[in-house]
């Protein structure tokens, strides 16, 4: 599948750092993954280097099934920053991953109107350059 | 700390689109009003403490641009910045080196100058790890949605906070959007994050406020009745809150725990506050402070809202200065200016929009969204 080259994106892209290498490496195989800590089993998103519920460095990447729930979402109207000034309206959301894990992303392929909380939904994949995939998410 | 420092000087500028001042002058303007309302001489600072989250121009990330409008040189000005409650911090770090009995007397002052600057309206919250297009109305609306879900407040009730706060506002000389609004108005304004509309968001605002604080044992020699300092919190929790799965964003547990260390530390419950001003970045947001401050429980601040009881005339008058949402956020000097408010009130000095009789006052700010909150009370002495 051919990626875009990435000159034409607009919108914030990330510094990739030891931290989070893992993390989007995987969504550029169009996997998301999350940490586990090998030590209590927690597992943990955003990416850093410490568990937080014991602390521990000991961490591995596992693969998450891309299921959750909407917990709570907004409709953006108004966000006049690079990039995003074209998208308007669209859904900034919090999605509960069914691995209890919880992240912020956007509800696509739907009308903002029809996103409700606690609605399911699944990750999809948006391939924005070489490097960077980004895990959106759409009615499941 | 309690009743062991006074504060003996207030001043603030007007708030507003302030492109004919600078950021030097803001500072100027705010602190030669606190030292003429003290009758103080500028050498009796022995310290200040600088709110700001945008220093001014060549002033990096330090206390020098406090040091240099003002040119007060060679002693200790220390620059705070806590997110929205930069400018309540400021005045809490300068009352504990009065408490501590480090020094007599301290300036504290915010100033902030954002409208002819970058890094506001066009919002770098954009981290691609973390977010996807999240603003400053979008972070906050994520809470109102959830809470309206919870709770089953109505954009009727968040629109009532919005003309309460103009209504106040407007009998406020010194505030940036001196005009009432209707409920239809605020309902009807284009929507920038739902549920929030135009009018349900504060504006962006230039402006400065200074007090000036003392040893309480001194306070009488500059006024008859200096207003005490009761008690004053500050939470810090995770600045990525939303990560956490067990994050309700129903309230902000940071200002429940300023609020318990400030109440503790003046002795008091909450209901023995008369009026507060309260971080009203959003109409969703004062709804949910005032839950969060104990003023009732967890879901009922729209019926107090609804019932009246937080206007100017009722049982809590909450933002008797028309609030962020109509005197204007300029992040590091809008701590401060909530406590010149408290001291205005609680001198009688509020003219038209003078809350009846009170005793106690409460300051509180809230930042991040909800990574950091202070909490100041001040009482008549
Ligand atoms: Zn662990």
């Amino acid at each position: 599948m051919s990626k875009p080259d990435g000159t034409s994106y607009q919108k914030y892209l990330p510094r990739i750092d030891e931290e989070s290498r893992g993390y989007w490496e995987a969504l550029a195989r169009h996997e998301l993954h999350v940490q586990r800590c090998r030590d209590c089993g927690a597992k943990r998103f955003y990416p850093r280097a410490l568990c937080p519920v014991c602390l521990s460095a000991a961490t591995e990447w596992v693969r998450a099934s891309g299921r959750g729930t909407v917990y709570t979402f907004t409709v953006t109207y108004q966000n006049q920053a690079p990039g995003y000034r074209d998208a308007l309206p669209y859904v900034l959301a919090v999605v509960d991953l069914a691995e209890g894990v919880r992240l912020m992303t956007n509800v696509v392929d739907c009308a903002p109107e029809a996103v409700r909380i606690g609605m399911p939904v699944e990750v999809l994949f948006e391939d924005v350059t070489p490097e960077v995939s980004l895990p959106k998410f759409r009615p499941a | 700390m309690k009743d062991r420092v006074a504060v003996i000087g207030i001043g603030c500028t007007k708030f507003g689109d302030r492109f004919e001042r600078s950021y030097e002058e803001l500072i100027c303007d705010a602190a030669f009003e606190a030292y003429d309302d003290a009758g103080i001489d500028p050498a009796q600072i022995e310290a200040a403490y600088l709110g700001t989250y945008l220093p001014g121009s060549g002033g990096g990330k330090a206390a020098v641009s406090l040091a240099d409008a003002l040119r007060l040189y060679d002693r200790p000005i220390t620059r705070v910045e806590n997110y929205c409650a930069t400018g309540t911090d400021a005045f809490r770090n300068g009352c504990l080196a009065i408490a501590a009995g480090t020094y007599d007397m301290v300036l504290v002052l915010g100033a902030e100058k954002l409208k002819d600057r970058g890094g506001r309206g066009i919002p770098r919250l954009g981290h691609p790890l973390l977010a996807r297009g999240n603003t400053a109305p979008g972070l906050f609306a994520l809470a109102a949605n959830r809470y309206i879900h919870t709770f089953g407040l109505r954009r009727e009730t968040l629109a009532k906070v919005a003309v309460k706060n103009h209504r106040n506002g407007a009998l406020n000389p010194k505030a940036h959007l001196r005009m009432e609004v209707t409920e239809e108005q605020v309902l009807k304004a284009p929507i920038i994050a739902w549920p929030f509309g135009l009018f349900d968001c504060c504006p962006t605002t230039d402006g400065a406020a200074a007090a000036i604080i003392c040893r309480a044992d001194l306070a009488k020699r500059f006024r008859k009745a200096p207003v005490l300092v009761k008690g004053a919190g500050l939470a810090v929790t995770s600045g990525r809150p939303y990560f956490d799965p067990t994050f309700d964003y129903l309230g902000f547990r940071s200002t429940q725990a300023a609020a318990q260390q400030a109440y503790a530390m003046a002795g008091i419950a909450p209901s023995d506050i008369d009026f507060a001003e309260v971080h009203d970045c959003f109409t969703w947001t004062e709804i949910s402070n005032i839950e969060d401050l104990g003023f009732c429980p967890k879901g009922e601040g729209g019926r107090l809202e609804e019932e009246g009881q937080t206007a100017l005339d009722g049982r809590l008058p909450i933002n008797p200065s028309g609030g962020l949402k109509s005197f204007g956020h300029p992040i590091g000097a809008s701590g401060v200016r909530m406590i010149t408010e408290c001291v205005v009130q609680l001198r009688g000095e509020a003219g038209k929009r003078q809350v009846k009789d009170p005793e106690l006052g409460l300051a509180h700010n809230v930042g991040g969204p909800g990574a950091v909150s202070c909490v100041v009370v001040l009482g008549r002495g």
